[in-house]
């Protein structure tokens, strides 16, 4: 959105309470939905639920192309759409709800690098494996995406979407790097994440931030989504503290809420965490 | 003793070792580590469109990519960030991620995609270190890869022109340096009194955009007014890399009359940007279908 966009909506945003009816929008969550789109929607969820706003989550074949800019998961709010969890941050800063407002300003400058660290290397990694890894494209990713269309659409938008992701991955240098060498990445972020996290049992010690919810989102759906081999999770799984930091936000804010909504988020799981 | 190890990279100009920004960071880690790197220019020779730069040659094997060279240079026990605690080298990480997401963009448009800069200072500065016939197609080729980088990271589906991509990449850019100038505070160096690869990365960033004439920089002048990143980026410059000191000289009369023109400089821009908005703001809701114009 331009400046002088967003400067209109935050003063809309800002006239209205959170309606009862927020509904966030994905896609389908038993055939659809993919890796890195269930990990940013579980980022949402957890963000909201850490403010304590309700939101329905709706899932809809063409979620992707009602969202205004093109990514999942997007929320209905009042007479508002929003997208992407940077802009969603924003906007319920708007409306005077905050996870973050106690920070000072080296420790936003720090969870602001943090949440980048994320989108840079977990999502991109979540992406070239599931788009530019030929034996999981052709198994996993191009029938999912494809799966509430008939032929020959399915084929087309599949194939579509596969070019467009990897012509983004050659544009910031990954097309050249090798499964392993991604594998690494993600190891090397995990490890920072582990040794940012440390003991503590939130980021920025007592009270979950933004930073909580997306790590939480990403991690989470690695480790609870089959893939064609599970070298991912396990990569994931070698940082105990990062587990259990996992387990303590799932207790906190998806155990006591609706059982169907958790497990439908888990769904073409292997359950609940290991 | 084994042979030294051979960089090659893009040439210096306007005080800096290295115009490029992949270069300057291997160059600044390569001082700060204490490796000894012959650095070869691909100036005026073939390389300029065969290799990609930075390229680190030892012994026959060729590193290229500036983490991917500086993981090579630690291995050779070549290491900076020795005395980081394990916090910090994950500190690290995320910054780089944050540089590289937020910032770099918009460096590359302010260099390679504004119509201003691009014609009357990258592209001649480009043509003149590369040999004939190739000073046709490098600029142009370095330039098309920079649009369609930004275009690809950052341009959704609402903003298909690059107008309104430029607008949400300087401001992400302006965030992200404010975000770095709050994390250095009034240290020397991020973290304490040594640099680090850090230091390296954020100097590679922002030296070419303090030390280049640009015709048109807004990010420059937001940069300029951010004192504690410029006197980093000089401090590493004349301690590192032993630029004239009579430069250093002529700088520091005009940084007396700065704070007051920054000052006025910052209220007159956040004044025009105000109007502006309500300017838009007011378009917006004229043209909105919501506001039943009363002419027919």
């Amino acid at each position: 959105m331009s400046l002088a966009a967003e400067a209109f909506v935050s003063q809309i945003a800002a006239a209205e309470p959170w309606p009862e009816n927020a509904t966030l929008y994905q896609p389908l969550k038993e055939d659809q939905i993919l890796l890195s789109d269930s990990a940013s929607s579980l980022a949402v969820q957890t963000f909201l639920r850490m403010c304590g706003l309700p939101v329905l989550v709706s899932c809809r074949a063409n979620a992707e192309y009602m969202s205004p800019s093109g990514k999942v998961p997007f929320i209905h709010v009042g007479n508002q759409v929003v997208s992407e969890l940077g802009l969603i941050v924003q906007f319920t800063k708007a409306k005077g709800h905050s996870l973050s407002d106690w920070l000072d300003d080296v420790q936003r400058a720090e969870m602001k690098a943090y949440m980048e660290l994320v989108n840079n290397m977990l999502l991109t990694a979540e992406l070239y494996i599931q788009w530019c890894d030929d034996y999981t494209a052709t198994e996993i990713s191009r029938p999912r995406y494809s799966s509430p269309y008939s032929w020959p659409l399915n084929h087309i938008l599949a194939y579509q979407k596969q070019w467009e992701v990897q012509r983004k991955m050659t544009a910031i240098g990954w097309s050249g790097k090798s499964l392993e060498q991604v594998y690494e990445d993600v190891s090397q972020c995990c490890q920072a994440l582990s040794q940012r996290l440390g003991t503590q049992p939130y980021f920025f010690n007592k009270q979950p931030t933004e930073l909580d919810a997306l790590v939480f989102g990403h991690l989470f759906t690695i480790l609870t989504t089959q893939l064609t081999n599970d070298e991912l999770a396990e990569k994931v799984k070698s940082y105990t503290n990062l587990l259990s930091f996992c387990h303590r936000i799932e207790q906190a804010y998806f155990k006591e809420h609706d059982r169907e909504s958790q497990s439908g988020s888990l769904h073409h799981s292997k359950g609940s965490l290991p | 003793m084994a042979e030294p190890m051979e960089l090659l990279c893009w040439g210096g100009d306007w005080d800096l070792p290295s115009v490029h920004t992949d270069s300057l960071i291997v160059l600044a880690y390569a001082k700060f580590s204490g490796a000894k790197l012959a650095v070869k220019s691909i100036d005026w020779t073939w390389r300029t469109i065969t290799a990609s730069v930075p390229q680190l040659h030892y012994e026959a094997s060729t590193v290229t990519e500036p983490t991917q060279i500086l993981n090579f240079l630690r291995k050779q026990r070549f290491n900076a960030d020795y005395e980081l605690t394990a916090k910090q080298g994950a500190d690290t990480m995320a910054y780089i991620a944050l540089l590289e997401e937020k910032l770099r963009p918009a460096l590359l448009h302010t260099f390679w995609v504004d119509a201003d800069n691009y014609a009357n200072l990258t592209r001649p500065w480009f043509t003149s270190h590369s040999p004939f016939p190739l000073n046709f197609f490098v600029p142009g080729r370095q330039a098309s890869l920079a649009l369609s980088r930004i275009l690809l990271t950052k341009a959704e589906s609402p903003l298909l022109n690059i107008t309104e991509v430029e607008g949400k990449i300087y401001s992400e850019a302006k965030e992200c340096l404010n975000l770095l100038s709050h994390r250095l505070g009034n240290f020397h160096f991020f973290f304490g009194d040594t640099p680090t690869s850090l230091d390296a990365f954020v100097f590679g960033h922002i030296a070419p955009l303090i030390k280049a004439p640009l015709p048109s920089g807004q990010l420059q002048k937001h940069l300029n007014q951010l004192d504690n990143l410029c006197q980093f980026c000089n401090t590493i410059l004349k301690n590192y890399f032993n630029a004239s000191a009579e430069k250093r000289t002529d700088c520091s009369p005009t940084a007396i009359h700065d704070p007051v023109d920054a000052n006025l400089q910052k209220l007159t821009q956040l004044v025009n940007k105000e109007s502006n908005l309500i300017e838009k703001m007011d378009d917006n809701l004229r043209s909105s279908p919501q506001h039943r114009p009363h002419r027919h």
